[in-house]
């Protein structure tokens, strides 16, 4: 396609640059300098000291023990979504039973259904369940508001299998069994790679379940930990975004080492 | 007719069990504080007060065999999770209040243990402290809580550099402040400094304005219940000069946006942007943690100014008396809990506290000030509370915690104009008192 | 990519499957996964959201401060809620602010997803600094701006020329309009990628027959691109429209309802009366009301757009 420069689109694309460009080079230059220099000279200035004061004070606020909950929270979530979701995916795929259609009626309506929605119950069943402040209890409601969205993700997916290759399977007197780890799983790949993006994202993310359902510093995510640092240093302002830009080290990282992996798997988010 | 619900604790039991059943598939779970670990979970609000805490609970486990364990919850969200994991399995031992109507509804819901048992084999637990004090944590009768930080009467403080720059001195009384206001707003100062974004330093002008207009009767009277109080012809004086002051522009435009949690409103004072801050007297602590140059050179205090023709006697202060250690009934330590309460009134406690600042409220606390690290500072408080005829708790505190959101909302909306006076009146008459 | 007819069919489920019934020629039985396949995921999604679910709409109708045990009063929360200016206000605050967020980010998104579809080199750079506000919680994007817009400490105190006396947060107008801002700051990189994926799957033979007919590139694009983009908009109208109503984090932290009321939004309230009142019962009846508004939301969008009917046009494509 030779097509003529897209000038609207291109002039839209520089504004959305400027406006995302420019509160990010704030909040770097911001996190380089000393408190005095960002107070004496404000924030739009150019810094005239360097320091990585804002990001060890961060760290010592007790930031390095949050990766390591938000890491455990992540990958147990991610977990719990691979176990559950392939199985539920095929049977909604290949199933006929009305029961598999009930559940999968079920898991639509949950789309609907927010966190906030039924933050109250959850806070009486986990601390019932003696899980109030352990991070197990951050971890079930996470993974449980992943499901709906990642059935729909990967029974998309799987549903673009065909049928004549379960027939071939069938001939050769595969079981339902099989046929999910020999065919369905190796070619629901890229549905699989967008429900670790998406439930990645959700937990990684997470904050109305940590908020209400932990308190102390041994159970704290990052995303609470920023909130508590900024309720307490909320005017150490290049300290709270030495704090925001540690919180979202990790998952630049990841995004700039596996940037196509990541887009698509968003882009599955949105039904693709 | 009210019926008592079974369905929500039955369905919330099968949901459980099934979630323990769920749960012995999912393996173990990762720490976090458990509800019996064989130790005493102390819960306190998170601030600069906690190092005291912290040393206090450090020699208790030096000599007990069951180990104290400090946790804390930081200020700004203190009552709310207080309140929400009190009736749980992982509720603290004890933990940190502000004795009347922040314990009041715990005392109803029977999850308070009554310390009289406690004080009958140790006396000392209520003759060391002054009295007053003590009997704020009285609740129908029965002890349930030890003062366990200082006594802190609300003050004005100040910044002497930017007061003595314009060429004003402390108010004595309200005109005087209203004059000070004026030239300090002149100067492009704000004249005083206010977080609003927290709501309760705002309500402590409508307290002490009160006081001064009204005395003490007119809140006992609408705490007791007897609504009409809020109508009287000093209330409504009362908001009119808080109205006026805001509208003066005294607090300049952004202190909804200021917070003193934060340390937003401190920093205003401290570098001079600002002239005057009212606040608890634990804001000198808090000053010499953040800014100590400023602290120890330019700090200065008052007492809450006079206010001409009110019936409110000047002396009296507002505040909060202390705070205090309650104990919850379902303690599994109540031995090691009442060796623990007995170091509130230790020598090295009263030390402590009065190091950074804070003014315990033990009988001998006056031996102590002037040894201390501030002994000018710890002297005026002591005065002033002692000297005052009455002691006005904080209206947020004195009302149960359901209350206070409520109350915080009227609070903001009278100072920012989104409820004029009658606004205010009928928002206050529709908290619940009990 | 066979990228329509996949969101269409996932949206068909389980019942077109079963009216597809398996061809004629087949002589060997396919075995099936039984139901027993989906019931670990189904037990676990009941477990923690379905029975909490039903516990809201119970506690909805009951008084309960987390102290005593519960009491049934009846519709008392109900009638009281509806009764409530902060609640109707809160009501009208959501939907002015999921509105403001359809209106400000449908457009944008678009115009930068077609864009960002086209295959030049600067603009796959460029993409990679977008994206970046997608890859951050809405707890650090809240935290970054209050910090940026801080009346005392941030850039307002720095620029009075743009800002006059700088306080965003304490008027309604600006501080909805921070709000506002804010999500599509968030938001419109998440669309934008929507949009880009659709728009790289419209045939290029669709262009090309346009051009053969002298059509111009805004015809095209209004003529082409548009309609072809139409699952997505809804897919994407839909994502905003319950990601709106449940709005949490940005008021939390930006505004924390105020000034005054001004920006308390439903679930913000929500959270306002059963965590700082400790009334689950009034708490838990804002919460019920909140699901049913997404639900019904959502399905008028449905089926205002005929999205439903869409799909079943569609199932021949692919």
């Amino acid at each position: 396609m030779r097509r003529r420069p897209n000038y609207l689109g291109g002039a839209g694309s520089l504004v959305w640059l400027f406006l995302v460009g420019l509160p990010l080079y704030v909040m770097l230059a911001a996190t380089l300098r000393t408190r005095q220099d960002y107070a004496e000279n404000g924030p739009v200035s150019i810094p005239d000291s360097f320091t990585l004061d804002n990001y060890t004070g961060a760290f010592d606020s007790g930031f390095g023990q949050y990766f390591l909950n938000t890491l455990v929270v992540t990958v147990s979530v991610i977990g719990i979504v691979l176990v559950l979701v392939p199985p539920l995916a095929y049977a909604i795929v290949r199933s006929r039973g009305r029961a598999t259609s009930a559940i999968f009626r079920l898991f639509l309506l949950g789309l609907a259904i927010p966190a906030q929605a039924v933050i109250v119950p959850m806070f009486y069943l986990i601390s019932e369940a003696g899980l109030y402040d352990n991070l197990l209890g951050v971890i079930l409601p996470t993974a449980a508001f992943c499901l709906p969205m990642s059935a729909l993700i990967l029974s998309g997916t799987m549903r673009d299998i065909s049928p004549e290759l379960y027939e071939a399977m069938a001939m050769d007197g595969a079981s339902p069994r099989r046929m999910f780890f020999q065919l369905v799983v190796p070619l629901s790949r890229g549905g699989l790679s967008t429900i670790v993006v998406f439930s990645a994202l959700q937990a990684w993310n997470g904050f109305l379940f940590p908020l209400v359902l932990t308190q102390s510093d041994a159970t704290k995510v990052v995303t609470l930990g920023l909130y508590n640092f900024q309720t307490e240093h909320g005017i150490d302002i290049p300290g709270l975004l030495g704090a925001v830009v540690l919180s979202m080290t990790p998952i630049l990282l990841v995004y700039l080492f596996a940037r196509r992996a990541l887009v698509q798997g968003l882009m599955g988010v949105g039904g693709k | 007719m009210k019926t008592r619900a079974r369905l929500p604790r039955l369905v919330a039991t099968g949901a459980t069990l099934a979630l323990a059943l769920s749960l012995a598939a999912c393996g173990e779970g990762d720490g976090g504080a458990s509800s019996d670990d064989g130790k005493i979970h102390v819960l306190v609000y998170g601030d600069a007060s906690n190092k005291v805490e912290q040393q206090i609970v450090d020699t208790f486990n030096k000599t007990s065999d069951v180990k104290a364990v400090l946790d804390t919850i930081p200020g700004a969200d203190y009552q709310k999770k207080l309140q929400t994991i009190i009736n749980t399995p992982q509720a603290p031992d004890i933990f940190f209040n502000w004795g009347g109507g922040s314990i009041k509804p715990f005392v109803k819901a029977d999850l308070l243990m009554p310390l009289d048992d406690m004080i009958k084999k140790n006396p000392d637990l209520e003759k060391k402290f002054l009295p007053t004090v003590f009997d704020n944590a009285v609740v129908d009768g029965k002890p349930y809580g030890i003062p366990m930080r200082g006594t802190q009467p609300v003050l004005l403080f100040h910044n002497k550099k930017v007061l003595e720059e314009v060429g004003v001195q402390p108010p004595k009384s309200w005109g005087e402040l209203l004059a000070a206001v004026e030239k300090l707003k002149d100067e492009g100062v704000t004249p005083i400094a206010l977080g609003g974004g927290d709501v309760w330093p705002t309500q402590m002008w409508f307290q002490y304005l009160y006081d001064r207009i009204a005395g003490p009767e007119l809140f006992e009277k609408a705490i007791g219940g007897d609504k009409s109080a809020w109508e009287s012809p000093d209330s409504k004086k009362a908001l009119d000069m808080i109205k006026e002051l805001v509208d003066t522009g005294a607090f300049g435009k952004n202190y909804d946006s200021v917070k003193y949690t934060n340390g937003g409103s401190a920093q205003l004072v401290a570098s001079g942007k600002a002239g005057f801050e009212l606040m608890g007297s634990w804001y000198y602590s808090q000053q010499l943690t953040d800014h100590p140059d400023f602290a120890e050179k330019d700090l200065g205090y008052t007492a809450f100014p006079a206010v001409e023709g009110g019936k409110g006697d000047a002396a009296n202060v507002a505040g909060n008396t202390n705070n205090y250690y309650s104990v919850m009934k379902k303690t599994k330590h109540p031995e090691a809990v009442a060796e623990f309460l007995k170091l509130m009134y230790s020598d090295e406690f009263v030390k402590a506290q009065l190091d950074i600042g804070n003014l315990p409220t033990t009988t001998d606390t006056d031996e102590f000030i002037d040894d201390s690290g501030t002994p000018e500072y710890s002297r005026f408080q002591y005065d002033l509370v002692a000297d005052a005829p009455s002691f006005q708790l904080s209206w947020d505190q004195a009302y149960p915690q359901k209350a206070s959101s409520d109350m915080h909302k009227a609070v903001q909306q009278f100072f920012n104009g989104q409820l004029d006076t009658d606004g205010f009146i009928q928002a206050m008459q529709a908290l619940p008192t009990e | 990519m066979t990228t329509q007819s996949t969101s269409a069919r996932t949206a068909a489920g389980p019942r077109k499957e079963s009216r597809r019934r398996p061809p004629a020629s087949s002589t060997t039985k396919v075995g099936r996964p039984g139901f027993a396949w989906a019931l670990p995921a189904a037990v676990f999604f009941a477990l923690f959201a379905i029975v909490p679910l039903i516990m809201v709409a119970v506690l909805s109708f009951m008084s309960w401060d987390g102290l005593s045990s519960p009491e049934f009063v009846g519709t008392d929360n109900w009638s009281r809620l509806i009764d409530d200016p902060v609640m109707l206000k809160s009501i009208w605050l959501t939907l002015l602010l999921t509105a403001l967020g359809v209106v400000l980010q449908t457009p944008l998104s678009i115009l930068l997803g077609v864009w960002a579809a086209g295959h030049q080199r600067n603009r796959a750079v460029l993409s990679v600094i977008y994206f970046i506000p997608l890859l951050l919680s809405a707890t650090a994007v809240s935290v970054l701006w209050r910090a940026l817009l801080d009346p005392n400490f941030g850039i307002p105190a720095d620029a009075t020329w743009l800002f006059g006396d700088g306080n965003l947060f304490g008027e309604q107008a600006t501080a909805i309009g921070v709000l506002a801002f804010v999500s599509t700051w968030q938001f419109t990189p998440f669309h934008t990628l929507i949009y880009q994926g659709a728009a790289r799957a419209i045939p290029p033979v669709l262009y090309q027959a346009a051009e053969i007919d002298g059509a111009g590139r805004y015809r095209q694009f209004f003529h082409i691109t548009l309609p072809q983009l139409r699952t997505s908009m809804i897919t994407s109208m839909i994502l905003m429209i319950v990601g709106g109503l449940t709005t949490f984090e940005t008021v939390l932290i930006l505004t924390q309802g105020g000034p005054g009321t001004d920006t308390t939004i439903s679930a913000y309230y929500m959270y306002d009366k059963a965590f700082k009142s400790f009334d689950y019962g009034t708490g838990s009846a804002i919460a019920l009301a909140l699901v049913v508004a997404a639900t019904v939301i959502s399905l008028i969008v449905v089926r205002v757009s005929g999205y439903d009917k869409m799909r079943s046009s569609m199932e021949g494509v692919s």
